[in-house]
């Protein structure tokens, strides 16, 4: 290419010319994808204090090392051109020069000092201790638990009864929540773009991590730690709530069971859940027939010991890692779109029957491995003693799905 | 022609092509398959060398050059003794003594017999490579140079490396760090020394170095041979038989740090506090109004709790994780530990309480009603 450039006549110059030039535009065109405008996991649009910290940090280095980039950038650009070899004479040698590298060495320890003031200032901001709200979070292949402290406040909202939910984080707004991550099985990585940098799920360790948002609204992100399979199908979102309807949804979480009226689909589907997935899903508070609690034991199915709870599925709007939606897209969209001030109010009506994507859960029940790539298959798991990572296939029928489809739509 | 070289690396062709017959008759599984392949290979590679050699040959004389007899490469006198067969000799004894003694013997052997075949044949090789005694040296060392100085380099570091941690094994624990600091002193000083006396003759500083060399090697073998100190163990959790009861200070084991670094990295802080009330404070919760009597602690989840000893009197806590079918109760504890200081307790537990027949809490065996209710949901 280099040498293609004294042979601009000729036409294998003009070749490289215009190969150059699809090259720039194809490098411009990725550059500006980027750029995508409606881009819910964009740091550069930081929605809380913590996350904006990091932006206005990010941003003030990014000046100072672009002055120093252009610079550097022009000098060598000046000395290409000046001293451009013309069959001049080499121009004399030198060996060392102590002012100057004296300078050279200065030069950059100041300015890596003057940048050190902010980057330390922030980290000393964003490890602030004292918070509103401190919720476990807890990572296994491939999805993310959350569980309230019982017996703690939470934006002012007392927590009588343990909350455990998955995927989508529920918290008050303008609070400062604590999040205390940690893994039950290989490390991960929480991360809501917009509220806040990422922190590492370890198993044994505890990582804390600060969110605030300053609007109600729905905060999207990923695991950003490979973890196996399925890693790209781990996300998650933080659900950020005016203090009257996280209030809400706090009385809503903690209720008590409603069983289905007797001689409904439902109560046929309650049955059959019993039968089929109570062995891994927590239902609270669900009783079986002679009166005993049902109580889930996914420690002896499933290898991270856990699966999501189920007593209130239907106020989430994705399942399974967050990555299939149980509303459908055009809904999606107007909850996602909502004004902060319509948002609570709508993300309270949980899965409505006229929203609800019936398709996804239907598939995911027929089998779900197939749907979210698993190690559930049954002859392959010598290895873990039989126990699957993920949801296995539970061979179900479609009357069994029809039932449990219709138990799980009054979960909520 | 059948060349000097070509004969060897045809030879080598063949003894592969029969190793690897034999090794894939007698080694089955995965193992057989991965070494057929890797001799299978070697032998390719022989194969393609003695091509190479077959066609270029090596430096044959044509006959009618005058006095090529006296010349010619391969009539130089051999340039001097080597050592090489008597450590292949070495070699094959230790071999038969390894055979019938222990398989180490018997591996270093394999080692010393390659390492000495390697160099006598590259030896015999380069001292007629041509007539010029000077260049057949230089040849030898641009063959094997790059393979000796590495591997000498990584065994002599490795002897350094393991000789010391010998040392530091059995020298007694006070005294180590003098120990060190002293030879750490010597040497710094040494190489003051040095640096400053540029003239230094050249074997006075082989021999210094030799003689350190030695000193260490020797202290090292001597230090393996007497075995390391005993090097006493600190429990800090105790037998689930001694959990329930309360704190003896004869169990207290002074030796022990009784000091935590998981700060930041425990679901819980629990004090006995100096009236003998029990509170956890949750990490996350900065305001000293928030104490809680409830811990809520994830499922199948390893987590950790730290104990403050605030009390007067030595004290240990348990931790009553619950009886969950037809199983014992699961019961874990800290050792005792002494006022003021503090302990570390990590668990898991599989299932929720609701499922357990026993109540999950930490207790402080002896400080009567107090406990921190454990809630996993
Ligand atoms: C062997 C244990 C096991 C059984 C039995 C089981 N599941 Fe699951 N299920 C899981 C695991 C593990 C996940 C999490 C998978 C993931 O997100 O990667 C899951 C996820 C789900 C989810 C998504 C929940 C969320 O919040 O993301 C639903 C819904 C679900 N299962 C329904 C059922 C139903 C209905 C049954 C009974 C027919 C059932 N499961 C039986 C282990 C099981
Ligand atoms: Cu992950």
């Amino acid at each position: 290419m280099e040498q293609s450039e004294a042979m601009v006549s000729t036409r294998e110059g003009q070749f490289a010319g215009r190969r150059r030039l699809v090259g720039l535009a194809a490098g411009v065109g990725l550059v500006l994808a980027g750029c995508a405008k409606n881009a819910p996991q964009d740091t550069f649009q930081p929605a809380g204090s913590n996350a904006r910290e990091i932006d206005g940090l990010q941003r003030e280095l990014f000046y100072v090392s672009g002055i120093v980039g252009l610079i550097v950038f022009a000098a060598i650009l000046y000395a290409i051109i000046k001293f451009k070899d013309r069959g001049q004479d080499i121009p004399e040698q030198s060996h060392g020069n102590p002012k100057l590298e004296i300078l050279l060495t200065i030069l950059p320890a100041i300015i890596l000092a003057v940048v050190a003031v902010p980057s330390v200032a922030a980290v000393f901001k964003l490890d602030k201790k004292d918070n509103d709200c401190v919720i476990n979070v807890t990572g296994q292949q491939w999805w993310w638990e959350y569980d309230y402290v019982q017996g703690s406040t939470c934006g002012g909202v007392e927590i009588t009864k343990s909350i455990v939910t998955s995927g989508e984080l529920v918290i008050p707004a303008h609070t400062d929540v604590l999040l205390r991550i940690t893994s039950r099985d290989v490390i991960h990585s929480y991360w809501i773009p917009r509220l806040n940098g990422k922190r590492d799920a370890v198993p044994g360790r505890l990582h804390t991590l600060r969110m605030q948002a300053d609007q109600a609204g729905i905060y999207t992100g990923q695991c950003t730690e490979f973890c196996g399979l399925s890693h790209a199908r781990m996300r998650q979102a933080a659900v950020a709530l005016e203090a009257a309807d996280f209030q809400t949804w706090v009385t809503n979480q903690t209720a008590d069971y409603v069983a289905p009226e007797a001689d409904t689909l439902a109560a046929t589907g309650e049955a059959t859940f019993v039968a089929q997935c109570s062995r891994c899903h927590q239902v609270n508070d669900l009783l079986s027939p002679d009166g005993t609690p049902v109580l889930a034991e996914p420690d002896l199915y499933v290898v991270s010991g856990a699966a999501p709870n189920l007593s209130k599925l239907m106020t989430r709007t994705a399942f399974a890692g967050w990555t299939f939606d149980l509303i459908s897209a055009e809904c999606r969209d107007k909850l996602w779109n909502a004004p902060p001030d319509e948002f609570g109010a709508l993300y309270l009506q949980g899965v409505t029957p006229e929203c609800f994507d019936e398709a996804n859960l239907r598939t995911w029940l027929r089998n779900a491995p197939a749907m979210k790539p698993m190690y559930a298959d049954p002859t392959k798991l010598a290895s873990t003693g039989g126990k699957t990572r993920g949801m296995p296939n539970l061979n179900l029928t479609e009357d069994q799905i029809d039932e449990l489809i219709a138990y799980m739509l009054e979960r909520k | 022609m059948f060349t000097t070289g070509s004969k060897l690396f045809f030879g080598a062709t063949a003894l592969s092509v029969a190793c690897a017959v034999v090794f894939a008759a007698s080694t089955g599984g995965p193992t057989g398959i991965m070494g057929t392949v890797g001799l299978l290979s070697l032998a390719i590679v022989f194969g393609f060398l003695a091509g190479i050699n077959f066609f270029n040959a090596d430096g044959n004389v044509p006959g009618m050059q005058q006095g090529a007899e006296y010349t010619a490469a391969a009539a130089q006198p051999p340039v001097g003794s080597s050592m090489w067969p008597l450590v292949a000799a070495v070699g094959v004894a230790g071999l038969v003594v390894g055979a019938v003694s222990t398989p180490v013997v018997f591996k270093v052997s394999i080692v010393v017999v390659l390492a000495a075949t390697a160099e006598w044949m590259v030896q015999g090789w380069s001292e007629r490579a041509s007539a010029d005694a000077q260049y057949n040296a230089g040849v030898r060392k641009r063959m094997l140079h790059p393979l000796e100085f590495p591997i000498l380099g990584a065994l002599g570091l490795g002897a350094v490396v393991y000789a010391f941690s010998r040392i530091m094994l059995s020298v007694d624990k006070e005294s180590t760090p003098w120990v060190f600091m002293v030879i750490g002193a010597l040497i710094a000083v040494g190489a003051f020394v040095f640096a400053g006396r540029r003239n230094a003759s050249r074997s006075t500083i082989v021999g210094i170095c030799t003689v350190g060399a030695v000193a260490l090697l020797g202290a090292g073998v001597a230090s393996a041979v007497q075995g390391q100190r005993t090097i006493e163990e600190h429990p800090t959790t105790s037998g689930s038989a001694l959990c329930l009861e309360g704190g003896t200070e004869v169990e207290i084991d002074d030796h022990a740090s009784q000091d935590v670094s998981a700060k930041s990295s425990v679901i819980a802080n629990i004090f006995l506090q100096s009236n003998d009330v029990v509170i956890a404070r949750i990490p996350g919760f900065t305001d000293p109004e928030d104490n809680f009597s409830t811990i809520t602690v994830p499922r199948s989840a390893d987590v950790g709790i730290r104990f403050h000893n605030d009390s007067s009197s030595p004290q240990r806590i348990t931790a009553r994780l619950g009886t969950f079918g037809d199983a014992a109760e699961v019961v874990m504890c800290t050792t005792v530990v002494n006022p003021g200081k503090e302990a570390f307790l990590s668990f898991k537990i599989p299932k929720t309480n609701a499922a357990s027949s026993t109540p999950l809490e930490l207790v402080i065996p002896g400080v009567e009603g107090q406990q921190i209710a454990i809630v996993v949901p």
